[in-house]
């Protein structure tokens, strides 16, 4: 009883959330002379293929879905961990794009190498890269104190300066008069999960229009490391103990900047691994687009939405991935523009951290908690409160 | 061995997720009414560039025509491919690409898609490598950009030439988005005239590596302001408009690009004109007509694909004669402005 009851109240926010999202965004669109629910239904029908009206196929739209999701996961992840550590990890972006760059230089330069070989280096060296960038920050914090929200936002912009260096005017440009890079060689890309073949008609078109990769597979194996790692680890108790409290883990013994590292690296490394995916399962290059991705940035919400759980980052990022596909589609079958989607985002992520439903529940008799219950199960808000708690002058790390 | 395995798991996989998701299919109706596709770029509908005059073709065709005519705006680079596929995959007769970043897109979609007829402005389709695929239903719309660059080159060079501009010290500039050819094209023919009108004249060029940052124009165009440039063309989308904003503030002059930009900034003189609302119109009315033609076309002064605006401002008529003449030289063919940048 109480493992059903602690499992609604943890879901209560999060889907309140969302429906407090998409009842504001269905005011706003009706506001504007659109109407809401056509417009939800070209964002179920982009997002899930499910009901769709101007022969939209459904097996395309699934497969856009995932494509976007897919990265969504493993920064989420890269964000969540130094959540649980009281750490705020807003450079999921730079560190993807640190794996992105990685990954695209190690698959040209050793472009003829087979898969068995190539494959694991261009991934394991987008880990790398986007570790040593998220270790910046860490070390930063835990031998001088700087803060990371502000290192990490730092490094983000100096990642995406080095990509426009790399790819105009440096090493990896194509050609001159170019914006992208060399493709990575064939031995680098993960396979995807057709064939990428124009003339197999499957579900009624071309094979190769179906993006999904394996990456998937990898992305959700990350997110349930995740998992073990937080909860069945030594490593994980001593992260969840410092972003509880540092004192109290220093005087158990945890070497907190240790921990501060470590839970860094290991964060990068998850964006890092997304930057491989994108290029090694969807790009195969660099181009100019990854000056204007904001995958990192969204995984703050997804990590927020899922509450800093692996099954709630894959689930927030299906929800996402989704949007994100659905928003074209519901722009052309709709006429609402798919700025709407950014809109559904922002107020997502503004009623988990303004915890407008903890606030009506205290306001409503009926669903105030009675004595004896659970705790209240507000994760998030919990999350932040031990960040700040983590930054109170006096708490530094030593 | 793996890789066949991982497929058919993933074709399971698929399945089932169709199982719950059945959708209905398109059906033909007996009067044909054609259907456009409109792919904007990450500059979005709003840019008062390329993208928003893109639109306007359609809307145009869409009132001339009686076409079903749809826009899906990018929001990122990884939105090209499944908004041309979707487009592509439901029936859409002509499926348009705006912008050069968008040649990869159109060359992977137009393969898959050899019934539907595909425009792309500013490029062709390609493969990874860059190179041309050639795809028999794909339309390259190409401008010479040159014409127009040349026009407001003409104006900066008579304008400084004379001495009525602030700095007076013989220094005008440009600022580049990334170094890609329809931006140098624009570059080519502006430095080209200016210098023809002041063979003494010097042309800064610079490049924020942006198309939609405003602030990284800006700062390019304050340094070349600081090096006494008196006229700074933007030739970088919505960055540039930081570099308007940088002229209005320092008290020079500033040219617009693609579209006329006369209210982006008071000190907006003049602004060189990409027609690519003529283009998409074009390319709609040639589906229309059944009438498609694949490859490269490209427009220029001669169709009236390319030219010019003066905004803000009157040109002194001495000025005005020679933009004239100038422009009547190109249009007949007898000058004929280059594509790369003069050095």
């Amino acid at each position: 009883m109480t493992i059903v009851r602690r499992v609604v109240g943890g879901l209560a926010m999060p889907l309140g959330s969302v429906v407090f999202a998409f009842v504001v965004g269905g005011l706003i669109v009706a506001a504007t002379g659109g109407n809401p629910f056509s417009a939800y239904a070209g964002l179920v029908c982009g997002g899930f293929g499910i009901g769709c009206t101007q022969g939209e196929n459904p097996a395309l739209q699934i497969s856009n879905t995932i494509v976007f999701l897919t990265p969504l996961i493993t920064t989420g992840v890269a964000v969540a961990l130094p959540f649980r550590a009281g750490l705020f990890n807003i450079g999921a972006e730079g560190q993807l794009l640190a794996g992105s760059m990685a990954c695209t230089a190690i698959g040209i330069k050793f472009s003829s190498l087979p898969t068995p070989i190539l494959l694991p280096m261009v991934l394991l060296g987008g880990m790398v890269a986007g570790a040593l960038w998220a270790g910046v920050a860490g070390v930063l914090k835990a031998t001088v104190g700087a803060h990371e929200v502000v290192t990490t936002i730092m490094m983000n912009y100096i990642a995406q300066w080095l990509l426009r260096y790399l790819i105009i005017g440096g090493p990896l440009q194509l050609a001159a008069g170019t914006s992208k890079s060399l493709p990575i060689g064939p031995g680098a890309r993960l396979a995807t999960l057709l064939p990428s073949d124009n003339s197999l008609i499957v579900f009624g078109l071309p094979a190769s229009v179906y993006r999904v990769h394996s990456g998937l597979f990898i992305a959700i194996v990350a997110a349930a490391v995740f998992a073990f790692l937080l909860w069945r680890t030594t490593l994980g108790y001593e992260i969840r103990a410092v972003g509880q409290s540092q004192r109290a883990a220093r005087y158990a013994g945890v070497s907190v900047r240790r921990t501060i590292i470590v839970t860094m690296l290991i964060a990068g490394a998850f964006s890092g691994l997304a930057g491989a995916i994108q290029i090694a399962g969807v790009d195969h290059n660099l181009t100019d687009k990854y000056f204007s991705d904001t995958t990192g940035f969204d995984a703050i919400a997804v990590a927020l939405l899922g509450l800093g759980s692996a099954v709630g980052i894959v689930l927030a990022s299906l929800l996402f991935g989704a949007l994100h596909a659905g928003g074209s589609v519901m722009q052309s079958d709709a006429g609402i523009s798919s700025n709407l989607v950014l809109v559904l985002q922002a107020l997502i992520l503004f009623s988990i951290a303004a915890n407008f439903l903890g606030a009506i529940r205290q306001l409503i008799p009926g669903l105030r908690r009675q004595a004896g219950a659970p705790p209240p199960e507000t994760p998030a808000a919990a999350l932040m409160t031990e960040a700040a708690a983590a930054s109170e002058p006096g708490s530094q790390a030593t | 061995m793996g890789q066949t395995r991982l497929r058919l798991l993933g074709l399971v996989a698929v399945a089932l997720m169709l199982a719950a998701a059945c959708g209905g299919t398109s059906s033909n109706t007996s009067t044909k009414q054609f259907k456009i596709g409109l792919v904007t770029d990450i500059g979005g509908l709003n840019d008062k560039s390329f993208n928003h005059l893109a639109d306007v073709g359609l809307l145009k065709a869409v009132t001339d025509f009686n076409v079903k005519g749809d826009v899906k705006e990018s929001k990122t680079g990884d939105d090209y491919i499944p908004n041309l596929t979707n487009f592509a995959s439901t029936g859409y007769d002509l499926v348009i690409g705006v912008g050069f970043l968008m040649q990869e897109a159109v060359g992977t979609v137009s393969g898959q898609f050899p019934n539907v007829h595909f425009a792309i402005i500013d490029g062709s389709g390609t493969d990874a490598a860059g190179n041309d695929l050639k795809h028999a239903n794909v339309a390259s719309l190409f401008f010479r950009e040159q014409d127009a660059g040349a026009m407001v080159g003409v104006i900066s060079g008579m304008l400084e030439k004379q001495g009525k501009l602030k700095n007076n010290k013989g220094v005008i500039s440009a600022v580049g988005g990334v170094s890609i050819p329809p931006v140098n094209h624009y570059i080519a023919g502006y430095k080209w005239a200016a210098t023809m009108e002041d063979p003494g004249i010097k042309v800064l060029v610079g490049y924020s590596n942006d198309f939609t940052d405003p602030a990284k124009c800006k700062g390019v165009a304050q340094q070349q302001i600081q090096g006494n440039s008196d006229v700074v063309f933007q030739v970088a989308g919505g960055c540039g408009l930081g570099a308007l904003q940088a002229a209005g503030q320092a008290g020079v002059k500033s040219i617009g690009v693609d579209a006329d930009q006369k209210d982006a900034d008071p000190s907006v003189i003049a602004s060189a004109l990409k027609k690519v609302d003529v283009a998409t119109y074009t390319a709609i009315k040639s589906v229309v007509n059944g009438q498609f033609a694949a490859g490269a076309l490209t427009f220029d002064i001669q169709n009236d694909g390319a030219g010019y605006q003066v905004d803000n401002f009157t040109l002194p008529a001495d000025i005005l004669a020679e933009v004239t003449k100038i422009h009547d030289e190109i249009k007949a063919g007898t000058l004929t402005p280059p594509a790369d940048i003069p050095a």
